[in-house]
């Protein structure tokens, strides 16, 4: 059973360090071309800062949290709903994107077949997010009048960019894809709707947003934008940890790591059980 | 209630899969049989992907079967020659059944594969059933002291090389003929998660000529290995065991089986097969109108790989 104990320790590593490392500093360092210069802002914000003294270059304040540093799937999820808000300085309007580990997605399509349907084509694609959502002020369309684009995507600008494997004539790749972000919606993982930021006393914000029990694993980036003029003026990045707790993330590390030690595990469990349930059975 | 299911990756009802678990053991009580050949397309039903349903039933069937063998082996009603015979085909057919599994599942096409195969099995099973129960139940009325007919014929199988003598089932065969059966079978189990009683059962009795008394005991033995064997090999190559989905259906499955046995025993015999006939006959018009029912969506989603 060292393997079990190897992985128990793990387990309760990251447990103790993803906290600290999701409370990190407030503005977040430039992720690549991503959070590449930020127009107005001539220097990095300097973390140590508190946050209520006004910063003395052009970057706007701009501070968000989340109600829990991290999403754990423990034996009773059911999916659920994290708030995230948080305090900027006026004017602007707010754009959240939650964005989730991006993975290689493999589309299957069905076909009548001698009158049974079954899977006759498919097509992966690489780097789809997990998990695409948006949430904003106002509608979206008249905050990106301008030039926001490019930055913040919609999921159906988003998943242009996401690499087909193999050779696949235009047309039929556009379906494959529309039919990619049919089955995540079902799944309730491209939300539809672009979820409400509400604004309170013109600088402070909230908004829930939601994740379906179906959620999978990895590091999830929730993305915070200040827009002025339909311009980003200051962007926060925060990562949420999405992960299974306690004995379902144990069982699901075992089986992972060790799949013939937890088959062994799972056949005497079956067998411990079976005997003992049988023999007492009987007696009564 | 709902609980996680950690490898199946969903939340479900507590009491739906109890129930479950206790219903295919209600029916392994009753018929002597697994009853997985019913819980799987019902785990299917109930939203548990196709290959999470197939394997954790493989785990469950490893419990039913130790459970019933204690009782058989306190007997002596094992033919242990005959078990390790059985095993030997059975060890070699589940192993190439979980590869193929695998293959299956990498195309893409291992859902339609168990959809296929439980409705050709369900559908013919549950026709002969009925069948033999319908003729049973006339002739009793008709004859109530009908004689019975011969204990086995002998035909060509009976011609084949590599002969042993069986001597618990008083029977002097080809080994080939029980190492072929457990092949099947074994493949059977793997891709359907099916103990396979309900073929290997009337196999041995027909086929092979096995006196009744022996066929459960030697069947579960058989059953039980070759189970252990699915789950191994789906558990270290398909990740597909679900433990805290299996624990549950057993549990259901050890309350559910001694009921199902005292039941068998107030009901007439053929009033319960032509019961049971019924109930998986409507299992497999299920599955096959699901099959030729257009769906709701023609797309859906293969194994999520993470880039390294």
């Amino acid at each position: 059973m060292r393997g079990w104990d190897a992985i128990a320790v793990l387990l309760m590593g990251i447990v103790l360090a993803t906290p600290l490392a999701a409370q990190g500093p407030r503005i977040e360092p430039p992720a690549g071309g991503i959070f590449g210069p930020l127009p107005g802002s001539g220097q990095p914000a300097d973390p140590s800062m508190p946050p209520s003294v006004p910063n003395r270059f052009e970057t706007p304040e701009l501070i968000v949290d989340l109600s829990r540093p991290r999403l754990s799937i423990t034996s009773a999820f059911q999916g659920e709903s994290i708030l995230l808000f948080g305090m900027f300085d006026p004017p602007g309007e707010i754009v959240v994107v939650v964005i989730g580990p991006p993975a290689r997605e493999t589309v299957l399509r069905k076909q009548r077949v001698l009158g049974l349907w079954l899977n006759t084509g498919r097509q992966a694609f690489d780097d789809v997010p997990a998990y695409y959502s948006i949430a904003a002020s106002q509608p979206l369309q008249r905050l990106l009048a301008r030039s926001a684009g490019g930055e913040i995507l919609s999921l159906e600008d988003r998943l242009q960019s996401v690499q087909s494997v193999g050779q696949r004539e235009h047309e039929d790749l556009t379906r494959f894809r529309l039919g990619l972000v049919e089955v995540k919606r079902r799944e309730g993982l491209y939300p539809a709707a672009i979820g409400q930021v509400t604004i309170q006393a013109n600088r402070l914000f909230r908004v829930e947003l939601p994740f379906p029990s179906r959620l999978p694993e990895g590091t999830y980036e929730v993305r915070t934008y200040l827009l002025r003029e339909g311009r980003i003026v200051a962007a926060v990045s925060r990562p949420l940890p999405v992960g299974k707790v306690g004995f379902s993330a144990q069982l699901a590390g075992w089986a992972d790591n060790d799949g013939p030690l937890y088959g062994l595990g799972a056949i005497f469990m079956a067998l411990l059980v079976g005997w003992a349930g049988g023999a007492v059975m009987r007696r009564i | 209630m709902e609980i996680y299911l950690p490898i199946a990756e969903q939340s479900m009802n507590v009491f739906i899969l109890l129930g479950l678990g206790g219903a295919a053991g209600l029916l392994s009580g009753m018929f002597g049989v697994g009853g997985g050949f019913l819980a799987t397309p019902l785990l299917i039903f109930v939203g548990i992907p196709p290959a999470v349903a197939v394997a954790s039933q493989a785990n469950q069937v490893v419990s039913n079967s130790i459970s019933s063998l204690q009782v058989h082996w306190r007997r002596g009603n094992v033919d242990l020659r005959m078990g390790l015979v059985l095993l030997l085909g059975g060890m070699i057919g589940s192993s190439a059944g979980v590869s193929l599994f695998t293959y299956l599942k990498n195309i893409g096409q291992i859902d339609f594969v168990i959809a296929v195969l439980y409705v050709v099995m369900l559908s013919t099973i549950g026709v002969l059933m009925l069948f033999e129960s319908a003729r049973t139940y006339i002739r009793r009325r008709r004859n109530p002291e009908a004689p019975r007919g011969k204990l086995h014929t002998h035909y060509l199988v009976h011609r084949l090389p590599l002969k042993l003598r069986f001597y618990k089932s008083k029977l002097y065969i080809s080994a080939l003929l029980p190492i072929g059966i457990g092949f099947a079978i074994g493949v059977l189990s793997a891709i359907l998660g099916v103990g396979g009683g309900f073929v290997l059962v009337p196999a041995m009795i027909y086929i092979l000529g096995m006196p009744t008394a022996v066929v459960i005991g030697t069947s579960n033995f058989q059953i039980l290995f070759v189970a252990a064997n699915v789950t191994f090999l789906q558990a270290a190559t398909n990740n597909t065991v679900d433990v805290v989905l299996a624990l549950l259906l057993i549990l259901g499955g050890v309350v559910g089986a001694p009921i199902g046995s005292r039941l068998a025993a107030k009901l007439p015999g053929v009033v319960l097969r032509g019961l049971m006939s019924v109930l998986i006959l409507v299992v497999a018009v299920e599955l096959l109108t699901e099959l030729l029912r257009t769906p709701s969506s023609l797309y859906s989603l293969g194994t999520r790989q993470v880039l390294p």
